[in-house]
């Protein structure tokens, strides 16, 4: 589903990510914990191609390589559903009208396929009732589950969420987690980033430790060393 | 469909960004006022060049003892190669003359007619230049029948130069006056495009490929650079008249020239907006 062999990122001078590897199954869980600057985000940029490596390879589904056209970028983003801290909604449309962007830019859809999809995807995070409301209208855990809705709305075959708690209140989170690993449970890959520990303990899934751009820790549900590592 | 959803995508950004839109439509019309004064000032120059340069015309003045078989012959021969001929006799010519010295006691001091008949040749077009017009003379001057002639090569040289000179000022200023309408174009439309960045970088994210984030920008941006185009012509047109009222009399552009204008302005935008656009996907890692 996921490797990276061998990753390392610079920007400039900096040393984001040194020499990293490690590899997600399809259907996997896996969490990313890390302080402020200990590369996490760069390894979902990298996911996404946002970036480049500076050496070493990553492979992303059928996508190998680090240097990839525009088309073939714009084709792995829509093989991912990602969740950003900051919940990234278009400001000047409703909750349903973000939802059915993720489901038009894959392609020739009309509107008879966009309002089923989209209306499911609502009911699947709880919020077919908001689907009219703007994101400006919406209380901090409502957008993040309008975002999850746009991440899920494809069925990607994996979910990549940034911090996804990290806006919340902690009741909130747990219910943002727990719609998470209803997603998980259903059969989408999860990865998920987070410098919050309780987040990896929640979660009850592989937890990969980031430090300082090395990867200093791989364990299992259970806090064994994971299989896959 | 796509199109359909596209349309509908500029629509929902220009209404949203109304501020914005009216900005840019309001800075390319400015720019665009520019470019079409430019336009009827060109096009009223060369029209004045035009009439100018057809009253050109050559004088062939012929020998007293020139018969009327001999000017019939000489007319056939003019008409064919330089124009179009019109014969004045000797005492045509003298009643011309006497009416543009309107003295009749210097009249009566000459003595006789001492004006020769001649040959007036309304040059065709091909021959309007010094250096044709010069050729012709010379030509033309070899023939026995003919006592002198007359073309005004002086003048008409420094004409020619005149009109080099303007068509090279034209296109000059055309030159720098399209180049500045381009970069205030390319920037107006790149201020609403990174007003917009979160919109294409969200897009971006989403996998949406460059032809899916840029259309709509670009359906905006042309349809912004028509009404600023349109309001221009408007607006030249409003001076056109204001100078024909109250200065001197000018035209306005021919509607071959208003559409190549709306047109061009068209084509631009769309230039504009995809450069810009391309800048912005690069600068988020699109």
């Amino acid at each position: 589903m996921i490797t990276f062999e061998q990753v390392t990122k610079r920007y400039g001078e900096r040393l984001a990510l040194d020499s990293v590897s490690w590899h997600m199954d399809e259907g996997e869980c896996v969490v990313i914990h890390g302080s402020n600057g200990s590369g996490k985000t760069s390894i979902l940029r990298l996911i996404t191609h946002e970036v480049r490596p500076s050496s070493g390879s990553i492979t992303v589904g059928t996508f190998r390589g680090g240097r990839l056209s525009r088309a073939q970028r714009a084709l792995l983003r829509r093989t991912l559903g990602v969740v950003y801290e900051d919940f990234r909604l278009l400001p000047d449309r409703t909750v349903f009208e973000n939802v059915a962007l993720a489901v038009r830019i894959m392609g020739r859809v009309t509107n008879e396929e966009v309002v089923p999809r989209v209306l499911y995807a609502l009911q699947e995070v709880g919020l077919q009732q908001k689907q009219t409301a703007f994101p400006s209208e919406l209380a901090a855990g409502e957008k993040q589950r309008a975002a999850i809705a746009r991440a899920i709305v494809n069925r990607p075959a994996v979910v990549l969420a940034d911090e996804p708690t990290g806006a919340l209140e902690k009741r909130t989170a747990a219910d943002v987690l727990a719609l998470l690993q209803k997603i998980h449970r259903e059969g989408s890959a999860l990865l998920i980033v987070t410098t919050n520990p309780e987040v990896a303990e929640k979660m009850n899934s592989r937890v990969l430790r980031l430090d300082d751009g090395r990867l200093i820790g791989d364990t299992g549900p259970n806090g064994a060393p994971a299989e896959s590592a | 469909m796509m199109q359909g959803f596209f349309l509908k995508e500029a629509v929902r950004s220009f209404r949203h960004h109304r501020g914005l839109a009216t900005t840019a439509i309001i800075s390319l019309t400015s720019a665009l006022v520019l470019s079409g004064m430019f336009l009827l000032v060109a096009h009223n120059a060369g029209l004045a060049l035009h009439t100018v340069g057809d009253r050109r015309e050559m004088v062939v003045y012929l020998n007293d003892s020139v018969s009327p078989d001999q000017v019939e012959a000489l007319s056939r021969q003019f008409e064919s190669s330089y124009g179009i001929v019109s014969y004045v006799s000797k005492d045509q010519a003298w009643t011309e003359f006497s009416e543009e010295i309107e003295d009749p006691a210097l009249l009566e001091a000459v003595e006789g007619n001492p004006l020769p008949a001649s040959l007036r040749i309304k040059l065709k077009p091909e021959l309007l230049t010094a250096t044709a017009m010069e050729e012709a003379a010379k030509h033309i001057a070899e023939i026995p029948e003919v006592e002198d002639v007359v073309y005004g090569g002086e003048w008409v040289r420094r004409l020619d130069e005149l009109t080099r000179n303007l068509q090279w000022a034209a296109i000059v200023a055309g030159v720098l006056i399209g180049l500045a309408v381009v970069f205030m174009m390319y920037n107006t439309i790149r201020l609403s495009v990174l007003a917009r960045r979160l919109q294409v970088e969200i897009m971006s994210r989403l996998g949406a490929t460059d032809g899916f984030i840029v259309t709509p920008f670009v359906f905006e941006a042309i349809f912004e650079a028509g009404v600023a185009a349109i309001a221009a012509l408007a607006l030249v047109f409003g001076i056109q008249q204001g100078i024909s009222a109250q200065v001197v009399p000018v035209a306005f552009l021919p509607w071959t020239w208003a559409l190549g204008f709306l047109a061009a302005n068209l084509m631009l935008a769309w230039l504009a907006a995809s450069l810009a656009l391309n800048r912005v996907l690069r600068a988020i890692g699109a």
